[in-house]
């Protein structure tokens, strides 16, 4: 089985948003509900700034307390390494938001369920990417296996030094961040 | 920092609202009926004097009603309510909401059992229901037995309440092993409050009134506990307990809780010390019972505001934000 | 299909090139909805949600009643404008064709004008009336009274029209308020504007890259700013010239944070630099260029301390990034820009930029620009007549002799409102809220009033659009042809626009509606033979490609088109009087302009006042887009951004409301106000294209502040004709 992993260099993310709405379209998403965020934090004093880009979503942990709370086993942990929400089985307690050390769940209003990123499980199996992967302008996003050794991630990841957010709470993400900030040559 | 989102959730930015004054009325009322299945345990178990027979009946229906009440509100929470059949077709070990949901399933029957066995003959012959008369007779026998086992599961059920939170990781103010036993101290002092009240004799009231010092004493420095570990934990934690000790308006809520908590448990501490110690007749005077009614309401206003507080204060504590 | 480890293996592999399917390795619709099954449709199209024209993909299935629904758009993996990817707009082409807020029928209106009371009418009663209204304007003023103005597809199919009927008073605002000014600077200095399709900046392989009026990222230009993305992953060095922080300039090496106005003495300090610490690429200019010499005398009095005090800009800042672009040179390349009217002397200042590139010997080279794309396409009119000659000549390049064959629209106003040199009567208005593009918008309006007959092809119900006598709904780019479009990239190639599904409402497309109006003025001759995609047909086979191929995959390349750098045998070719790179330009001297830029300083605030800049948003495209469901949800509206020590000043907090007020009392308002360190202190900035003032457009009525309406003033740059737009001033006004 794969292990998917996401890896977004944040050098390259220009805050186009293609992202988001991609997500939402592909996802269906309802208004003012998002599965994934583009955080802008700017720091300094003018004319010395400095911008730190950051794309979240959910970081399908390895270790994921949504799926610890969950007392029906609506959130579950699949092989693939994702961690999908079975929405039948959702009372919608929102343990499971509140367990999220991320912030990347919301309650679907029409249903009552939990909800958030999947990694486009529906892409996944017809062999293509997320949404706001395939679609990311700056290539900031990337997607891959990461167990297998010739893929894009590991590679990257190989390469590169990475960080994961909040790695104290210890939850094991999957989702990797590299360049925090642009090189500057 | 200029920060700009865009993509964030109502539900989590700026602040997480996901759980508000239903949960925490669950959680108070559960503690509460914890608390009581306990102390109206004890009551029977004590060595008897002048046994207040009748407080201790009524109190054995009070708790599955509070806890019933407390489910109710938190039913209210619940997105998709017709789905809560799914906590009984599934078991995580992991999960204290699951054991939460389990817990109650068997502390129900229990509650039930120690009500009918604990029915007078008075009452008991004024039912009309045969078979439920029957199934009281039937108790009657296995009453000690059942209230030694009221006592466990009270103490467990009042625990259960602060376990959900606690194992939240993410959210540093409810991650703390001393918040079940804060809810724990809080729920049976609760408990016992609510015997002074509804107690008939002088006798049961002074006694629970000596108990409930001990609790309060033990709620009060399980409380400072609570803030001195977050105080000396990681920054996260240390954090969460910033809105109880901000002068800011906008956590002026919380600043208020603590002031009512510094004032309701101490106040109750010196009106209960006074009324143990105090002379009294044979019957308790008005002013006498006032007195220990509005001790006793000092402690239930702690208890629900603890509830609310951590529950509030909980979300909006979190690892690290945007930095 | 089954997702095995080896498709997977395969699409890593290509994820890394940008391939979006993982068991195609080109795009076909065919193919795709074959292996996919169902009831899915793929249909490859071209973008309209900017100008951009990227390659999309729309995914169509069948809703429950059996209608098609468009349900996703993607980017083309082979379309050189999308490279597989769309951007939020392009993702978000769905809300503007599901908006209820469309213009849905034929209207004509039955109040005064600008009340928005309107009947809607059959096609046949709103053509039938347009063409007695035209014929009836014709007959007393001639046909030149007839005219137009357009941004966007539409535009063409009424040009047509209008040449057809024998007039030339055809203007677009691409021209004087957008890049017109820079087009026609770069053909005097290299014979070529700086790109059709895109700009020929080869980003992905610089080593220096200039920003100077360009915000790629919040200016989001699919397929430039994939290679910006590339390009800052590649580690180039970006100087990003900007009196803010943009999102380019938070990509930056280097963030000069210039005094608006002063760009041309960056820029000519610079080419001093570069010419007295020889820098340039001398070969390069010996071989390919004239009046070096001329430009090194000109230059000199450009000092690195003189341009440090008149662009607020460090001394050691300046010489740095002109001795990093002389290090990389020729991998340099200075971004020719895009919108370029600000202050009215504009032309000089691309003509700056065009002669930076020269020097450093940019053109044709690696990382710098490419040459154009070697593609033949053969003319194609479709057995048209020749167009009548107008009796009168047009008047839409006024007095500028190198004003652009797009026209200047506020000449075309001017004329409206004064019937100078002869009254124009009839406007058709394509595609454009002129009441947000033009500057002054109170002339706009005045000359609306001045019109007989005003007619509006839009598929929303813009402000201006909501004053015109006729309305014809066009149907969005996903319900119509559109044609075959030469894409002019790295490579030269053809793409399409085909409809998705069919046209909702009772819209149409705009060569239809274009065609019909011909018909009923008695213009057969010029209306479509048969249907537009039969047209199409034809229009492939005079251009050598397979229409099915085209249909097919969305875009094909012509072979053997490209030759992006000279070598030997692939020479440049300038198309100037000279032949060469015009360093000195003598057409430029013949008309008594400066032969080599020159430096003009230009108008500051007045205390108390900040110049108003304005520009994009990533998620909008001018006002166009405010009213999508997709995009409004991420910015329904603007703010003004304001340094953060003048907001301490003025006692401001960040998302406080506040009223703008211009050198002419003109107020607008309430905006919030963004407290930031990202701008300097002696100017304002808003996202052009908010505060709509139409109230059918629900969801953007009235939200944040329209920049032009405080654009009363504008500067005309007196070689090309351009608004320069930036040249008005704003006070904050607290509210109260």
């Amino acid at each position: 089985m794969p292990r998917y992993v996401m890896v977004i260099d944040q050098s390259r993310c220009v805050g186009c948003m293609a992202c988001v709405v991609a997500c939402k379209r592909e996802n269906d998403i309802a208004l003012d509900h998002y599965r994934t965020r583009v955080v802008e934090m700017v720091k300094g004093e003018f004319p010395r700034l400095r911008t730190e880009m950051r794309s979240e979503l959910c970081n399908h942990c390895a270790s994921p307390p949504c799926v610890n709370i969950c007392p029906t086993g609506a959130s579950h942990k699949e092989e693939d390494g994702t961690v999908q929400i079975n929405r039948h089985k959702c009372v919608g307690c929102k343990a499971c938001i509140t367990a999220c050390p991320y912030d990347v769940r919301y309650i679907n209003e029409e249903h009552g369920y939990a909800d958030k990123c999947s990694f486009c499980q529906h892409r996944l199996k017809e062999g293509k990417e997320p949404a706001c992967v395939a679609t990311c302008i700056g290539r900031s996003r990337m997607f891959g296996d990461f167990d297998d050794p010739n893929s894009l991630v590991s590679k990257v990841l190989r390469e590169n030094s990475w960080r994961v957010l909040k790695p104290e709470v210890g939850t094991k993400p999957n989702v990797y961040y590299i360049n925090q900030f642009p090189r500057k040559s | 920092m200029e920060l700009n989102i865009v993509g964030a959730n109502a539900i989590t930015y700026p602040a997480m609202h996901v759980w508000d004054w239903r949960v925490a009325i669950y959680l108070f009322l559960g503690g509460l009926s914890g608390g009581l299945m306990t102390m109206s345990a004890i009551n029977y178990l004590r060595p008897k004097k002048n046994f207040d027979s009748s407080c201790s009946w009524q109190i054995t229906l009070l708790a599955p009603i509070l806890l019933s009440i407390g489910l109710f509100f938190l039913n209210l929470d619940l997105e998709r309510k017709l789905n809560a059949f799914w906590f009984y077709l599934a078991f995580k070990p992991v999960s204290p909401m699951s054991w939460g949901a389990w817990i109650v399933l068997f502390i129900y029957p229990l509650m039930i059992l120690y009500a009918l066995a604990a029915l007078p003959k008075e009452v008991k012959a004024g039912i009309k229901n045969r078979s439920l008369r029957n199934a009281s007779d039937a108790m009657q026998p296995h009453l000690l037995k059942l209230a030694k086992a009221n006592v466990i599961a009270g103490i467990l059920l009042a625990i259960y309440t602060g376990i959900l939170l606690s194992t939240l990781v993410a959210r540093p103010l409810w991650n703390s092993a001393i918040l079940p036993v804060l809810f724990l101290t809080s729920g049976m002092s609760a408990g016992a409050a609510v015997m002074i009240i509804v107690a008939k004799t002088k006798e049961t009231k002074l006694f629970f009134t000596k108990v409930d010092i001990w609790l309060i004493v033990a709620e009060l420095i399980v409380l400072l506990l609570f803030f001195y570990g977050h105080y000396v934990g990681d920054a996260a934690h240390r954090q969460a307990i910033m809105p109880f000790f901000s002068s800011s308006h906008e956590f002026f809520p919380y600043f208020l809780s603590i002031v009512v908590l510094g004032v309701c448990l101490p106040l109750a501490i010196v009106l209960k010390f006074l009324e143990v110690t105090g002379e009294h007749t044979e019957e308790l005077t008005t002013s006498g019972l006032l007195l220990m009614n509005a001790s006793a309401v000092l402690v239930l206003i702690g208890g629900a505001v603890i509830r609310f507080a951590v529950v509030y204060a909980g979300q909006l504590s979190g690892y690290g934000g945007y930095m | 299909m089954a997702f095995s480890r080896r498709n997977f293996l395969k699409y890593a592999a290509m994820s890394a090139g940008g391939t979006l399917i993982a068991d195609a390795p080109f795009f076909s619709a065919r193919a795709r909805a074959e292996a996919e099954g169902g009831n899915v449709r793929y249909v490859p199209t071209s973008c309209e949600m900017c100008f951009w024209k990227c390659g999309a993909i729309a995914k169509v299935e069948k809703d429950k009643d059996g209608k098609d629904v468009v349900v996703k758009l993607e980017g083309n993996p082979l379309h050189p404008q999308s490279m597989g990817r769309l951007c939020a707009r392009g993702q978000a082409g769905i809300g503007q064709l599901y908006d209820p807020d469309r213009l849905k029928r034929p209207m004509i209106r039955t109040g005064k004008r600008g009340d928005g009371k309107y009947k809607e009418v059959s096609w046949d009663e709103a053509l039938t009336y347009t063409a007695d209204k035209l014929k009836e304007i014709i007959a007393k003023n001639g046909p030149e009274s007839v005219s137009m103005m357009s941004h966007g597809s539409p535009g063409d199919y009424f040009t047509n029209l209008v040449k057809a009927l024998g007039s030339g008073n055809i203007a677009f605002a691409s021209f004087a308020q957008c890049k017109g000014i820079r087009d026609a600077a770069w053909e005097l200095t290299f014979g070529h504007k700086p790109g059709s399709s895109c700009e020929r900046v080869d980003l992905k392989n610089s080593r220096v890259i200039v920003l100077l009026g360009t915000h790629l990222g919040e200016n989001m230009h699919n397929s430039q700013t994939q290679e910006f993305a590339e390009a800052v992953g590649n580690g180039a060095k970006i100087i990003c010239v900007d009196p803010r922080y943009s999102t380019a300039a938070s990509k930056a090496s280097l963030w000069l944070p210039i005094k608006p106005g002063t760009d041309t003495a960056l820029l000519l300090t610079w080419i001093n630099i570069i010419i007295s610490e020889e820098l340039h690429d001398k070969a390069y200019v010996e071989q390919y260029t004239i009046g070096f010499e001329q430009l090194k005398e000109a230059v000199k009095q450009y000092t690195p301390e003189w341009c440090a005090k008149e662009t607020d800009l460090p001394e050691a800042d300046i010489v740095e990034a002109a001795r990093d672009l002389g290090r990389y040179a020729p991998h340099v390349v200075i971004h020719p820009g895009r919108h370029a009217a600000w202050y009215g002397n504009d032309a000089q200042r691309s003509r700056a930029m065009a002669i930076l590139n020269a020097i450093l010997g940019a053109w044709g080279r690696e990382g710098g620009m490419w040459l154009p794309a070697n593609g033949k396409f053969a003319s194609f009119n479709d057995g048209y007549p020749k167009y009548p000659d107008p009796a009168k000549p047009p008047v839409i390049k006024g007095d500028y002799p190198f004003a652009g064959g797009e026209g200047l629209t506020q000449v075309l106003r001017d004329t409206i409102i004064t019937g100078k040199p002869y009254p124009i009567k009839a406007l058709f208005v394509c595609g454009t809220d002129m009441l947000k593009a033009l500057p002054a918008p109170d002339l706009t309006r005045k000359a609306i009033d001045n019109l007989d007959l005003m007619i509006a092809v839009d598929i929303m119900p813009s402000e201006t659009a909501m004053m015109a006598d006729v309305i014809l709904p066009e149907c969005t780019y996903l319900e119509r042809h559109d044609g075959l479009f030469k894409v002019e990239a790295r490579q030269a190639g053809v793409g399409i626009r085909q409809p998705a599904i069919e046209p909702l409402h009772e819209t149409k497309p705009a060569w239809w509606i274009a065609s019909e109006l011909c018909k009923k003025m008695g213009l057969t001759e010029y209306a479509v033979k048969d249907s537009w995609e039969a047209r199409m047909k034809r229009q492939a086979a005079a251009w050598g490609v397979k229409y099915e191929d085209v249909a097919d995959k969305g875009y094909v390349t012509i072979p053997g088109s490209e030759k992006p750098y000279i070598t030997a045998d692939n020479q440049p070719e300038f198309k100037t009087t000279s032949g060469k790179i015009e360093l000195f330009s003598a057409d430029l001297e013949k008309h008594s302009f400066d032969p080599v830029p020159k430096y003009e300083p230009t108008e500051g605030p007045e205390q108390g006042m900040y110049r108003l800049l304005y520009g994009r948003s990533p998620v909008h495209t001018f006002s166009r887009t405010i009213n999508d469901q997709w995009l409004w949800e991420i910015q329904p509206e603007n703010e003004v951004w304001l340094n953060k020590k003048e907001a301490e000043a003025l006692g401001l907090k960040d998302r406080q409301l506040v009223k703008l007020e211009n050198q002419d009392k003109v107020t607008v308002g309430p905006v919030r106000v963004k407290v930031t360190e990202r701008i300097r202190r002696d100017c304002v900035y808003m996202v052009h294209g908010f505060g709509h003032n139409s109230p059918r457009l629900k969801r953007a009525h009235q939200r944040g502040v329209d920049d032009q309406q405080l654009i009363t003033r504008y500067k005309v740059d007196p070689i090309t004709g351009g608004t320069g737009m930036r040249v008005n001033f704003v006070k904050i006004i607290k509210e109260a």
